[in-house]
């Protein structure tokens, strides 16, 4: 069974282009309303803002009894790293991101936690002609390279999205990621798999799980959904209830089912505890529903390949 | 050659935001005019009400002083203190009213600037989930108060602009059919849409039929310049940058139509500066218009009316691209 986590971020002000919702709250704050939500065992914190200072937030950990799942490594910053942080023409800016992350590395090292995860928003393209991409692939191997080398027992995983703020992201999908990883060639590199992420750029969640699974590169998972055309950040089985089954299945097969879920979803006009409640209770339906599915008999139906006797049976389930 | 009508939209002169980043900074009017001079080829300056607009007589001064038109006020009905769940449909009467009133002074703001219309993206106005809205509610109290919004002031136009998400997963008034549907139901004349191109990509329209679509019934008032990926997001990137064939579709179009409106420049500088971005998408348009002109309109049209023609559409238009056949 997965342990559960929030990201820390989603339990203070969350933003569009167009709203903010919720507020900033200071760090206790959040721990305090994460403890309110049955079922979560941990959290995922973001570098830098949650690690202003370590004794407090050490505190905070041992106070609430809360494990941490990742450290969630921002790679946009605000006054830094404008044009990218490992893709950056910027030699320097370069070295400013590996020595960050093999800083995180250490703090990360120091909580107990084996795991940061960094989602490459800025680092990709606008428009055409805007970006060297053999360039860009050099030096991002170059960089997640060294930064892996530092310790290889800290998983470093990359959460690949197709778009926002760039149009475009270097890493938009599980295949680009995981060719790119193995390009590097560094065990402890790898993917985190964002349901909402892989959705929205038209993948089978399950899917992908199993292809980065068979290239070693399925470190970790964030729950959420969405339409298929954006990154909502919405309450997990919304819209793909199906899809989160499937995933859920393939994760029990693939051995992914004593690590880690954690979630950003957007509160927005609902309280933030009661969001993630739901989320909670929704993971736990989905997995229930997961739970019924009798393996041989899948395995059956789908060496049959009907899809007229198959999703009858998925619907006696229910 | 036609003479086409460019302005700047005053929203994109000062800070922006989306969900990760910040760019630029904030600007005061004043500045904001200062920049929109810089631009080539431009005549006039889309203002925001209330934001730019708390000042009537200084922002009647700045038109005059730096010789720009105002070419539309866009009234903003999304601010989340009052439009939390929606405005022009919300459940609540206080937030319709709101939303109606403030219409109604941008229209008189409008009237008083000598700019024809008003023009506002009703983005409060969706959903994110099944079973989170009464679809049939929320479309009738839509059209009331757009009605009531119209009857105000027969003589100003009100310019619905659409986009199909966001900050919502669903955007009620999210394609160019909606738009014509609002306007059949209305049923006056001084009601039409903004057409901003962008959107209508990520609706997953083709712009020159969306324009063709609503000249025909007379409601193409208003039109945002910029370009996205067409995979859904509204990048507002510069004209022609991503769509370059369609974009000299919508220009023959808009030639062919005789649309004699704004060309509202609505692109986003990010980490270039707004002058920049604005003058870019400036002469990419006018470029396009020229390359247009270059083709031919009644040339173009005689080619599309063969059935089956299209690799000599193609030919014809490809080879007026370079000075040399190859």
């Amino acid at each position: 069974m997965n342990k559960l986590a929030i990201i820390t971020a989603f339990l203070g002000a969350v933003k569009n282009r167009y709203m903010t919702y919720q507020e900033d709250r200071p760090l206790p704050e959040k721990f305090q309303m994460a403890s309110k939500v049955e079922g979560i065992d941990g959290l995922e914190l973001c570098y830098p803002a949650d690690f202003e200072n370590l004794e407090k937030l050490k505190e905070l950990l041992k106070k609430f009894d809360f494990d941490i799942s990742a450290i969630n490594f921002r790679s946009r910053r605000t006054g830094k790293w404008w044009r990218g942080s490992f893709t950056s023409v910027s030699e320097k800016e370069r070295k400013e991101f590996i020595d960050e992350v093999k800083q995180v590395m250490d703090v990360a090292v120091e909580l107990g936690c084996n795991r940061i995860t960094t989602c490459p928003l800025n680092d990709g393209t606008d428009s055409l002609f805007e970006m060297d991409y053999i360039r860009a692939y050099d030096d991002a191997a170059e960089t997640f390279s060294s930064a892996c080398a530092h310790n290889r027992r800290i998983r470093v995983c990359i959460e690949y999205k197709e778009s926002d703020p760039r149009a475009r992201c270097l890493f938009g999908n599980a295949g680009e990621t995981a060719s790119f990883c193995q390009m590097v060639g560094a065990d402890n590199l790898g993917v985190t798999l964002d349901v909402g992420h892989a959705l929205y750029t038209g993948e089978r969640p399950a899917q992908s799980a199993v292809l980065l699974s068979k290239a070693n590169r399925l470190f970790y998972v964030h729950l959420n959904d969405n339409d298929a055309r954006w990154d909502w950040d919405m309450l997990p089985g919304s819209y793909h209830m199906w899809e989160f089954i499937e995933m859920f299945y393939y994760l029990q097969q693939l051995g992914y089912n004593d690590d880690w879920y954690a979630f950003d979803v957007f509160p927005k006009e609902i309280d933030t505890v009661d969001t993630f409640k739901a989320v909670v209770m929704l993971t736990q339906k989905l997995e229930g529903l997961t739970d019924r599915i009798n393996p041989e008999e899948i395995e059956r139906l789908m060496k049959e390949r009907n899809p007229a006797k198959t999703i009858p049976y998925l619907y006696s389930l229910l | 050659m036609r003479k086409w009508k460019f302005s700047v939209n005053s929203g994109f002169l000062g800070r922006r935001r989306d969900r990760f980043t910040e760019y630029q900074p904030d600007r005061t009017l004043e500045e904001k005019f200062k920049l929109a001079k810089q631009v080539r080829g431009i005549d006039g300056i889309e203002l925001k009400y209330p934001a730019d607009l708390k000042d009537i007589k200084l922002a009647k001064r700045l038109l005059e002083e730096s010789g720009l038109v105002c070419s539309a006020v866009n009234v903003d009905i999304k601010d989340a203190a009052f439009f939390r769940y929606g405005a022009l449909s919300a459940q609540s009467k206080e937030a319709r009213d709101r939303a109606a009133s403030l219409l109604r002074e941008g229209m008189d703001i409008a009237s008083e600037l000598g700019a024809g219309l008003v023009t506002t993206c009703p983005l409060a106005d969706g959903y994110d989930y099944p079973f989170q809205i009464d679809y049939s509610v929320a479309w009738q109290r839509f059209v009331e108060t757009v009605m009531e919004v119209v009857s105000y002031r027969r003589d100003m136009k009100l310019a619905l602009e659409f986009q199909p998400h966001e900050p919502h997963a669903k955007i009620l008034l999210s394609n160019v059919g909606k738009v014509l549907h609002i306007c059949s139901e209305v049923g006056l004349p001084n009601l039409g849409a903004n057409l901003d191109i962008g959107h209508s990509f990520a609706a997953g329209e083709s712009p020159a039929e969306s324009a063709a679509l609503l000249a025909s019934k007379e409601r193409l008032f208003y039109i945002h310049t910029n370009d996205n990926t067409g995979e859904g997001g509204d990048w507002d990137m510069i004209s022609g940058t991503v769509h370059f064939w369609h974009l000299l579709e919508l220009l023959y179009t808009l030639d062919r139509i005789g649309y004699e409106g704004w060309l509202g420049g609505d692109v986003t500088s990010k980490h270039i500066g707004p002058v920049e971005a604005f003058d870019t998408n400036t002469r990419m348009i006018q470029r396009m218009a020229q390359l247009v002109d270059r083709m031919g309109t009644e040339k173009i049209t005689s080619l599309i009316h063969k059935d089956g023609g299209l690799a000599e559409t193609f030919d014809y238009l490809s080879r007026c691209l370079v000075e040399k056949e190859i």
